[in-house]
């Protein structure tokens, strides 16, 4: 994707947690450097997510989870992109991830995980270095 | 996707091909033009619904539920939500889609668009994303205005019908004598209904309307919640009405009227930024310092730019 314009990012919590100040604080960063941040709120399905990604043609999903449902949501969204052939938008995923796993999820497509105490400088410039 | 893919693509409804083409226009990519030039016959179909009123009123909400009466009716259904640009930091945050969560899983395209700095309530490249939203073979095209100010009334030279949604508790009486935004309404909408104040609202509103001069069609005041959906199917029935009051005769006329001025604003637009090419970057800073010394005066530096180039 050519990047003329914005790079737009969307931002979801996927599961049954409610906690969405840590996916509030990185749409305020992300919006803060310049991108256009869709925050799609609570409790979105794999399928919303997907579906509103292609929608709203974004570079990048961003995941926040802290439920530990991650490990249903996380192949079933790389799975659904794959199927809709949007596999060009990049996924970066934060929340509680164990480390130990954080090595199986890079190899399935997503690049980069931010853990709880990432600064927020990192991930906007991993994002603006990933978009080409 | 190149422009070839995008175009075959379209033809097929393709989703993933009509968002990228949002993207191109939004990005005023001279791909979207040469696009553009190519779909424009199939365009123009849908009806459009203009959404407006303050920040925090209750428009996505009323998009949502508006949608979900309108699938039921058997309409396919197009959303554009603006949400303001940051005049700082370029970025937005845009979360109309938050208030959408019935309309997804339902066929419903929703695009979120920002406003990229662009003044009066719209984007500035509003009017050609609906027409690549038309591609989706929607019959039904709903714009919401970013959280509008008083004279943020550019809604209504796109939009065939425009709400405009009140809420109690902003101001008194003279608030709604004001010119701007109210004007624009066909259909006024009362929203927050089950807030104290809205039926006085309601009764000023009403009083704004008997004091104008009579017109044809007089914008009915609808009170809505959208909390517990009272009020919608009402709201509808007033937009069909709306709707059936234009007829074709006069939603062309009024089209055509607006592409007229679309017209005029694009070739001013086009010769404008033509002859800022020509005069270039470096003689208008060069003048300003000579305006800064005193050594010419502003109006006479403006003819000398112009007679240069």
């Amino acid at each position: 994707m050519s990047i003329k314009g914005k790079i737009r990012v969307l931002i979801a919590k996927p599961g049954l947690d409610g906690h969405d100040r840590g996916a509030k604080v990185i749409a305020r960063a992300l919006r803060d450097s310049g991108m256009e941040v869709i925050y799609t709120g609570l409790r979105q399905s794999p399928e919303d997510i997907v579906e509103a990604a292609i929608q709203e043609d974004v570079h990048f999903i961003g995941l926040s989870i802290l439920s530990g449902a991650h490990t249903h949501i996380f192949p079933k969204v790389i799975e659904l992109l794959k199927e809709r052939d949007a596999s060009d938008i990049q996924i970066v995923a934060g929340g509680i991830i164990p480390d130990d796993e954080i090595p199986k999820w890079n190899k399935m497509g997503i690049k980069a995980i931010f853990g709880p105490g990432s600064s927020t400088k990192d991930i906007v410039e991993y994002i603006k270095g990933s978009v080409n | 996707m190149n422009e070839k893919d995008i175009i075959k693509k379209l033809k097929n409804k393709d989703i993933r091909a009509v968002a990228r083409l949002l993207t191109l226009i939004e990005n005023e990519d001279k791909k979207a033009e040469k696009i553009l030039k190519e779909i424009w016959k199939s365009t123009g179909d849908s009806y459009i619904i203009g959404v407006t009123g303050p920040p925090g009123a209750g428009k996505s909400t009323i998009v949502d539920l508006l949608s979900k009466i309108a699938l039921k009716k058997g309409h396919k259904i197009g959303v554009l939500a603006v949400d303001p640009t940051s005049p700082f930091s370029g970025g937005a945050v845009l979360g109309d889609r938050l208030r959408m969560t019935s309309s997804q899983d339902t066929g419903i395209f929703i695009r979120s668009v920002a406003s990229r700095g662009h003044l009066g309530g719209l984007a500035a490249t509003t009017r050609y994303m609906i027409n690549a939203i038309e591609m989706l073979g929607n019959d039904l095209t709903l714009v919401e205005t970013v959280g509008a100010g008083q004279g943020d009334v550019e809604i209504v030279q796109i939009a065939d019908t425009t709400l405009v949604v009140e809420v109690p508790g902003l101001g008194d009486e003279v608030q709604a004598q004001k010119a701007g935004i109210l004007e624009i309404g066909d259909i006024l909408v009362v929203n927050k209904g089950d807030r104290p104040g809205s039926d006085r609202l309601s009764r000023e509103l009403q009083m704004m309307l008997s004091l104008g001069e009579e017109k044809e069609w007089m914008p009915p005041i609808v009170t809505t919640t959208a909390t517990t959906g009272e009020g919608f199917e009402q709201l509808w029935e007033e937009i069909e009405n709306h709707k059936k009051y234009l007829g074709n005769d006069k939603k062309n006329e009024m089209r055509l009227k607006r592409i007229n001025y679309e017209l005029q604003n694009q070739v001013s637009q086009k010769l404008f930024t033509d002859k800022m090419d020509q005069i270039g970057k470096s003689e208008i800073p060069n003048i300003a310092k000579d305006i800064m010394k005193r050594k010419i005066d502003p109006l006479s530096a403006v003819e000398k730019i112009i007679g240069n180039n």
